[in-house]
């Protein structure tokens, strides 16, 4: 695990909160990040293996035409549904949640100022959850 | 013979002349010479009298013949006291004198008796008599021998005994203690006399007497017996009775009257203990309360946040809501009996008037709108902008009358107005109103809805709910701070509160409130100590802080948080103050004194009373977080304190304060964040830069082309930088109400007047943010 960098994907069309939690990651850990104002850029760079997504749900703000959250949730789940994507948004309604989670969000986080300490410990849950993935698919192997 | 003769006629006309009777009787009793006094004094002639009996001319002839018979058989007698009786019934009291006559051989021929006309002696002595007999006190003679042998009326009237019956009987008998009476009757004879001899004489009601006597003598000098006069002292013993009761009855008077002092001293004594008992049954009950509801509010936050059924969602939240409802009600008695026992405090800190009631007034929005009721504003804008004085109570004021109003009001509006009624160099006068076109309040219980616990109706309670405490309390704090509240209200119609508040003027700026604190580098490994023993808590407290991101240890009482502290370091600790084996108190002095230790030390406390926080403060506490723990307010005064002890590791950049406070903008917040990495910083301000134009452009025609999901997207990506860039927190609510007006495509009035000032501290801050990105880009 820790040989090679873990490699982050962010993607939100608030450019500023872009900016900001990148900051965050990078004073953070040595991640490797890249960063994506809408959905359909991020999805061309799916070959790049990112570790973790990090999904803004509300894409189509500005530009109607965008791609949403949930359709381009949809489309990296269609590519590699291994690829564990967190989802972000400024609502705390639980309608929106729910409907992140039915589209296999790993989890859900609101904006807020505790954002940031969320999405950290979301993600050693999710490294931790894919070591024990790995180990256990190393003993079934061998079984 | 001549001489003899003549002797014998001078003689004879002395006789005569003599006034006395003078009578001579022979030995059978018969008359038989008289002088001229006796013919007188019987009225008849001598020729009548001669020869006829003697004793019949008195008025006791037994008693005369007696006299006579004493006479011969004596030779004389004296002074014996008789009456003669004239023919026509005049009577002359005489005494008798008498003796015999004999002749030359010696032999008795007669008697002569001289009746000595008393009449004139005897009135005198009836005078005496009849003063004695006037007398009240008993007057009695007694011989020698103790036997009575006179007495007066009085002593009749005591005894009850007639004179005849008392006469010659024995006189001691008569006293409840005849030896005592004996004794100073001797005295009598031994001194002559005696004084003031107190004796009970034996009647029906046993009167008491003083008993003074003396002798009486004959005129030789012989003891003819005592005179006693028995002074009645009934009277006197009475009302020295009646004194030495009343004397008794003042001593009983003064014992009661000091009985009832004591008594009186100790209820002002329970009274006062009773006031501190209630302050501090008070406390104790808020105690009570909060710790359980800390643990039932907390864990249905948390499970609120867990994904749920929007079932189970509305339960949870109706168990907040009532939750929030129930610590709302806590608070309200804490605050009255604040108020009561005086120990309300009001601050006097800078506010902007306007802004603080419009923020409060945003609560109603939604209740308003479900009721299809209208919220009028009405603010003179002549009032100063910036006031010194309490926000946070005047805000309490206004929530409770506006809530009191939404309460009752079914159509029609609630008006909130502020008026300037008088303003001079140092302080406005403002007058509050709150007027409603709700249900009204009877004439006759307008008095009482002031007082604690009354609602107008008793219905009221079940209908609209509420505890009658709201106004009780607006009305102390109003006048707390000197002001007047005055309710006018027609049943049917509508109500109006009024009250008058003084502002002391001002030039300070007011405070924004403080944001919430963020984490930067070092403080992001946190490690806290949670303090506190009951079990719900500590879990809750668990799943908050790792909720938060923080490590976390827990003691269950503060001898084991001493314990941890000397093997383990930490940043700080939250320290429960109610716990066995060593409370908060004394583990803080000890982790203060003995280990010497400067960590950070909030308080964890379901009570709120004065008196606890200043014993926080006083044994080293930094801080307090009352339960129920609010979540936001835990995290940032975690993080305020933990970063407050850390050195800062960049100095800020040095802003004078003077452009400070015409600023919209507060980019604190950003140079924690980018660590005033200046690159950082300007590639930030540029995106905002950027960003924000469109964003106000798209927001103003989503409005104007009533496009709600443009401008609900707009609204909605510029929040987030309301507090990147360190904006007034009440700009961020305004965003997300505009949001949510046009997210249920609501259009209300004021959303045009928010859309408008959003516009203007947008635009307000990308000025001040390009300055800030030139100043910083000139440094490079």
């Amino acid at each position: 695990m820790k040989e090679h960098k873990i490699k982050l994907f962010l993607v939100d069309d608030d450019a500023m909160f872009l900016k900001l939690l990148e900051l965050e990651f990078l004073q953070n850990a040595d991640f490797e990040i890249e960063t994506f104002p809408t959905g359909e850029l991020c999805l061309n760079r799916l070959s790049q293996h990112p570790d973790v997504i990090i999904l803004d749900y509300q894409l189509d703000g500005i530009d109607k035409n965008a791609m949403n959250g949930i359709q381009t949730l949809d489309k990296i789940k269609a590519v590699n549904p291994d690829i564990p994507v967190i989802m972000l948004s400024s609502q705390d309604k639980i309608e929106v949640a729910i409907d992140c989670m039915h589209h296999r969000a790993f989890d859900y986080v609101v904006k807020s100022e505790t954002a940031f300490i969320r999405l950290r410990k979301i993600m050693t849950t999710i490294f931790q959850y894919k070591k024990m993935e790995k180990e256990l698919k190393w003993y079934m192997e061998r079984m | 013979m001549d001489v003899v003769r003549q002797e014998s006629r001078y003689a004879r006309s002395l006789i005569e002349a003599s006034l006395d009777p003078l009578v001579t009787i022979n030995i059978e009793g018969k008359i038989t010479d008289m002088n001229a006094a006796t013919a007188n004094i019987t009225g008849l002639t001598r020729a009548q009298l001669t020869g006829t009996d003697f004793f019949e001319y008195f008025t006791e002839p037994q008693k005369a013949r007696e006299v006579y018979e004493k006479v011969f058989a004596k030779g004389s007698v004296a002074d014996s006291p008789l009456t003669l009786r004239h023919k026509d019934g005049k009577l002359t009291d005489v005494l008798f004198n008498g003796s015999v006559y004999k002749d030359d051989k010696g032999k008795v021929l007669g008697v002569v008796i001289v009746a000595r006309d008393v009449t004139q002696q005897k009135s005198s002595s009836q005078y005496a008599r009849s003063l004695i007999e006037a007398s009240l006190d008993p007057l009695f003679t007694i011989n020698p021998a103790g036997k009575i042998t006179d007495m007066n009326d009085a002593s009749v009237n005591i005894t009850g005994i007639s004179r005849d019956k008392l006469i010659g009987t024995d006189f001691f008998n008569y006293f409840t203690d005849p030896e005592k009476a004996r004794e100073g009757y001797q005295q009598v004879f031994a001194k002559g006399f005696v004084a003031d001899y107190p004796l009970t004489i034996r009647d029906h009601k046993l009167t008491d007497v003083l008993f003074n006597g003396s002798v009486y003598k004959d005129e030789r000098g012989n003891v003819l017996g005592i005179v006693v006069v028995a002074r009645d002292i009934t009277e006197q013993k009475r009302i020295e009775t009646e004194l030495t009761e009343a004397k008794v009855f003042a001593e009983l008077a003064t014992e009661i009257a000091e009985e009832a002092k004591r008594k009186a001293e100790e209820a002002m004594r329970t009274a006062e203990d009773a006031v501190k008992a209630k302050q501090q049954f008070l406390s104790n009950m808020s105690h009570e309360i909060r710790t359980p509801m800390n643990a039932i509010i907390g864990f249905t936050k948390v499970v609120l946040k867990t994904e749920l059924s929007p079932k189970q969602k509305e339960y949870l939240n109706a168990i907040k809501i009532s939750g929030d409802a129930l610590i709302v009600l806590i608070n309200d008695i804490l605050d009255l009996a604040k108020v009561d026992a005086g120990k309300m405090s009001f601050e006097q800190t800078p506010f902007k008037m306007s802004m603080s009631i419009s923020a409060m007034l945003h609560l109603f929005e939604t209740k308003i709108q479900e009721k299809n009721i209208l919220l009028i504003k009405e603010y003179d804008e002549r009032i100063p902008n910036i006031l010194v004085g309490d926000s946070v109570r005047l805000h309490q004021i206004i929530l409770n009358l506006v809530s009191n109003a939404v309460k009752f009001t079914n159509e029609g509006h609630i008006t909130v107005s502020a008026r300037l009624l008088s303003e001079d160099a140092e302080k406005v006068t403002i007058e509050f109103r709150v007027k409603d076109t709700g249900i009204g309040i009877p004439d006759n219980k307008i008095d009482y809805i002031f007082e604690n616990f009354q609602q107008a109706t008793s219905n009221t309670a079940r209908l609209y709910g509420g505890t009658g405490l709201g106004l009780a309390i607006v009305k102390k704090l109003v006048e707390a701070q000197g002001g007047v509240i005055k309710v006018e209200s027609k049943v049917n119609e509508g109500s109006s509160f009024s009250f008058n508040l003084k502002f002391q003027k001002t030039k300070a700026e007011a405070e924004t409130e403080p944001g919430v604190m963020t984490l930067d580098e070092e403080s992001r490994h946190i490690r806290v100590l949670v303090v506190e023993d009951i079990a719900l808590n500590q879990l809750l407290m668990k799943t908050l802080l790792d909720d938060f991101g923080f490590e976390r240890d827990i003691a269950s009482n503060g001898q084991i948080a001493v314990e941890k502290l000397r093997t383990k370091e930490y940043d700080i600790i939250l320290m429960d103050l109610q716990m066995p084996v060593m409370n908060g108190f004394e583990a803080t002095e000890y982790i203060r004194n003995t280990l010497n230790s400067k960590i950070p030390i909030i308080a964890l406390t379901a009570d709120v009373t004065t008196v606890d926080l200043a014993k926080c403060k006083a044994v080293g506490m930094n801080d307090y977080i009352a339960k129920p723990v609010d979540e936001r307010l835990l995290y940032s005064k975690i993080v305020g304190l933990v970063k407050k002890t850390q050195p800062a590791a960049f100095p800020k950049e040095p802003v004078s304060t003077e452009n400070r406070a015409m600023r919209c903008t507060d980019l604190d917040y950003l140079h924690q964040r980018t660590k005033s990495n200046p690159v950082v910083m300007m590639e930030m301000i540029s995106l905002y830069l950027e960003q924000t134009p469109p964003l106000i452009l798209a927001m103003k025609n989503g409005l104007e082309q009533k496009d709600w999901s443009t401008l609900h997207s707009a609204v909605h990506k510029m929040i987030p930088s309301f507090s990147i860039m360190g904006i007034n927190v009440n700009f961020e609510n305004m965003a997300k109400k505009v949001q949510e007006y046009a997210h249920t495509q609501q259009g209300s009035e004021s959303i045009s007047d928010m859309v408008m000032q959003l516009e203007n501290v947008c635009n307000q801050a990308c000025e001040e943010l390009k300055e800030v990105f030139n100043v910083i880009k000139n440094k490079q």
